[in-house]
């Protein structure tokens, strides 16, 4: 395709021909005439994208707000130059440059190799994929361009962020007992020896072993070994009303850090979690352990979008017959405009099921994106405040949680558990 | 796959000081020099065919100059400096010369601080200033403080004017003429398009205006002035300069040529520096010290240059042979045929005149545009460069 200063030197061209002739100049017409000249010869050879691409990425699966490193190698396997080549790598436009740059002005030479190396930010999590890569060949004299790409994609996996979770904070109540050998080689609640340590203020004086006193001197207690798991239940509520806030913050975010984080706890303790997302629809993990089911969390976690308005009855309807006994449930909610959420709590916890609701604060993700009057918020407030004491009324533990507050420090609020 | 990219380094390619694409090192590499040199001596080299065809012994400095000193007296500047005296082409040497440097200081000028500039530009005008009323201040002022009398200046005063009037009106000819000179050098060592634009539209603006001036029913209106203007020869001679045998073009054809293939040398080596250098420019800091990059710049510079020479060259040649199309085409036919015609038609005057000679040169561009579509010239080339270029071995970089 010509550029524009391909159409003006051929116009221009042409205008001095013509112009030269009627008043019988050579020298307008020689000079329109080298300008056509010019063009022609310059058709004659053109670059092409007639090359290999291949991108190699550090890894397949982030945490978000992560680096990615991305090398993408062009070769020219063609037996002619490309020419002046501008190579673009298209990248989301949810990830940020941190260093390098996707394109590059390149002129290989027949079987010349080039590598763009640049980093990406991962700001937000996701299923992404990198790519198509764009080509742009142009004239060296830029009378012509011509655009293309090669297919070429590679996808990618943002992860939710995992926060640190304290143990102290996180202490199973109902441990499941297994049939046969489920002795787990950790410290914990159970019956086995596992090892002596020394002693630290809290512990209860009857785990002090006296004989261990008595011939060092010093405190000693009795570890034991966990010979339980404990399955965990875990509700995500992805409703389209849990996008309010900003892109990086909001209760689906906060949400979706909060479930890996305490996901990635548990699995750490080789509990089993399940994990049950819903909000257009119901998706359900049923409770399993170990790294493969770490990785189908986040996996899960990942893919997440705020859109429906499915009722949290509705899930304990569906899900609760196949939930254990006594067995803890986390339900992770706004609690907004679902007013069905105390008679949820009550059912579960009329089943004997540990709840803990932790509700990210709705109202207070909307002040960082609109000014609300204060007459209005604290009204607003005081509503989710009767709200969330309904459900501490309902036999729920609760914890509202603030924008600005860490997990841990809001999962402190919780006790006993 | 993880672990296997690594963050872009700071690299040296093959030894020595590590290469960068900084702006700074980038105008030291001797492609960008090429090219500004090339650009340089092609805009010199276009101004003197310009100047040796239309200008000189018809409407050239010397002889405004000589004009204005039958007017107003001496011209204050030596005739060393506008080349009066001297023959031809010659005068315009020594202006040339100070057209560059002058141009060269404007582009030097243009990399130094905005508060260095200002300085210069204030003294710059300081001194026109002072050269142009200080002496006539000098004068009468003291004269009206000794002699206590609040006067307005004697004539003997006045007269200090002169000198510094005809001293500014003197160099603003010499600029006048000399402005795509300066203008160009200005562009291609300052980096500026705006000054390289000038330069040629500044040097189109003269054709055309010569060539409206030349049209014969303009020119019997001008009168005196207007015989001093040089007329091209409408209808073409016999052509004597050619190639493979066959005559082409006449010296004053080949002379246009030069002037058209130089313009456009001037233009693609001027802009091509400056489109090479932003692209260098914008790139991030880590990016300039990528070897990759640095080597893909390489290419992209010598490419460039290689284009530069063979495709303006090329054109320069395509130009030629089609204006002399018609003679080949006339020869072809007559030696194949022995017929009268290809003779007679050789004589007719609408081939002398230029409707045939462009219906000819056009004719032979369309074949050769439509021939892209039968000869694979790409293939063509690749095979050459495949044959002239062996693949280097990879850059070693360096490691941490």
């Amino acid at each position: 395709m010509w550029t524009r200063k391909a159409a003006f030197t051929f116009t221009g061209g042409i205008a001095l021909i013509l112009i030269g002739m009627m008043i019988t100049n050579n020298q307008m017409m020689i000079l329109g005439l080298a300008l056509i000249t010019f063009i022609v010869v310059n058709s004659w050879v053109s670059g092409h994208g007639d090359i290999e691409v291949q991108r190699t990425l550090s890894a397949d699966n982030l945490y978000k707000g992560d680096d990615l490193y991305v090398e993408l190698l062009v070769t020219n396997r063609s037996n002619r130059r490309t020419q002046l080549l501008d190579v673009y790598d298209n990248i989301p436009h949810e990830m940020k440059l941190r260093s390098g740059l996707n394109q590059m002005r390149l002129n290989l030479k027949p079987g010349e190799s080039a590598r763009i190396r640049y980093v990406l930010r991962c700001p937000l999590r996701g299923h992404y994929s990198l790519g198509p890569v764009s080509l742009r060949v142009r004239n060296t004299f830029n009378l012509g361009v011509e655009d293309m790409y090669v297919d070429h994609h590679s996808d990618i996996v943002i992860f939710p962020q995992i926060k640190e979770v304290e143990e102290a904070f996180l202490r199973s109540r109902t441990p499941k007992m297994y049939t046969g050998a489920t002795t787990l080689r950790t410290p914990g609640q159970g019956s086995e020896f596992y090892s002596l340590r020394e002693y630290v203020p809290g512990d209860p004086f009857k785990n002090i072993n006296w004989k261990a006193f008595a011939r060092t001197g010093d405190l000693m207690v009795n570890e034991k070994c966990r010979d339980a798991v404990t399955d965990l239940y875990i509700l995500l509520d992805s409703r389209d009303v849990s996008r309010i806030g900003t892109v990086l913050k909001n209760p689906l975010e906060m949400g979706t850090v909060s479930a890996a984080s305490l996901a990635a706890f548990f699995l750490k303790r080789r509990d089993s979690v399940a994990l049950s997302i819903y909000g257009d629809g119901l998706s359900y993990l049923p409770p399993d352990t170990g790294d493969k089911q770490y990785f189908k969390i986040l996996s899960s976690l990942a893919g997440v979008k705020p859109e429906g308005s499915m009722p949290l009855q509705a899930v304990t309807n569906s899900l609760s017959g196949r939930f254990s006994r006594g067995s803890p449930v986390f339900i992770i909610s706004s609690c907004e405009g679902d007013g069905t959420v105390p008679a949820a709590v009550r059912d579960l916890v009329g089943r004997g099921h540990e709840v803990t609701v932790l509700s990210p604060s709705s109202i207070d993700f909307e002040r960082l994106v609109s000014r609300i009057p204060r007459m209005s918020y604290e009204v607003l407030k005081l509503e989710r405040q009767n709200r969330l004491t309904t459900l501490a009324g309902s036999g729920a533990q609760v914890i509202d949680w603030m924008p600005d507050m860490d997990l841990s420090q809001a999962i402190m609020q919780v006790r006993g558990f | 796959m993880a672990g296997e990219v690594d963050p872009q380094s700071d690299v040296s390619l093959l030894g020595g000081r590590p290469r960068t694409l900084h702006l700074k090192m980038l105008r030291k590499q001797w492609q960008i020099i090429t090219l500004q040199v090339v650009a340089t001596i092609a805009l010199v080299w276009m101004y003197l065919e310009v100047v040796s065809t239309y200008v000189v012994n018809s409407i050239d400095h010397t002889m405004v100059f000589e004009t204005l000193e039958s007017l107003v007296g001496e011209v204050p500047i030596g005739d060393w400096i506008t080349g009066e005296g001297r023959q031809g082409l010659a005068r315009f040497y020594v202006p040339i010369i100070l057209g560059l440097l002058l141009g060269g200081s404007m582009a030097l000028m243009a990399f130094q601080s905005p508060k260095l500039q200002q300085r210069i530009k204030l003294g710059f005008i300081i001194l026109l200033m002072v050269s142009l009323v200080g002496r006539l201040l000098l004068t009468w002022v003291p004269s009206m403080i000794f002699s206590l009398d609040f006067r307005a200046p004697s004539e003997g005063e006045l007269k200090t004017l002169e000198w510094p009037l005809l001293m500014i009106l003197s160099l603003v000819i010499l600029f006048v003429y000399l402005l795509p000179v300066i203008m160009g050098t200005r562009g291609i060592w300052g980096l500026s398009r705006r000054s390289i634009g000038w330069a040629i539209g500044f040097t189109l603006l003269f054709l055309g205006i010569h060539a409206i001036l030349t049209f014969p029913l303009i020119k019997s209106q001008l009168g005196d002035w207007g015989a001093n203007l040089k007329t091209l020869e409408t209808q073409v001679s016999d052509p004597t300069i050619g190639i493979f045998g066959f005559d082409l073009v006449t010296p004053e054809q080949l002379s246009l040529i030069l002037i058209a293939v130089l313009i456009m040398v001037f233009q693609e080596s001027g802009f091509g520096v400056i489109r090479y250098l932003e692209y260098a420019y914008r790139l991030p800091e880590s990016c300039k010290r990528d070897p990759e990059y640095v080597k893909q710049m390489d290419n992209v510079l010598n490419g460039h240059l290689r284009h530069t020479a063979g495709f303006l060259t090329i054109t320069g040649l395509m130009t030629m042979i089609a204006l002399g199309f018609h003679s080949v085409l006339l020869e072809v036919v007559s030696s194949s045929t022995g017929s009268q015609w290809a003779a007679q038609v050789s004589e007719s005057i609408e081939l002398s005149l230029t409707y045939g000679l462009v219906i000819s040169a056009l004719l032979f561009l369309s074949l050769i545009a439509v021939m892209r579509f039968f000869i694979p010239w790409e293939r063509v080339w690749g095979l050459i460069e495949s044959l002239g270029n062996k693949t280097e071995a990879p850059v070693e970089e360096k490691k941490f």
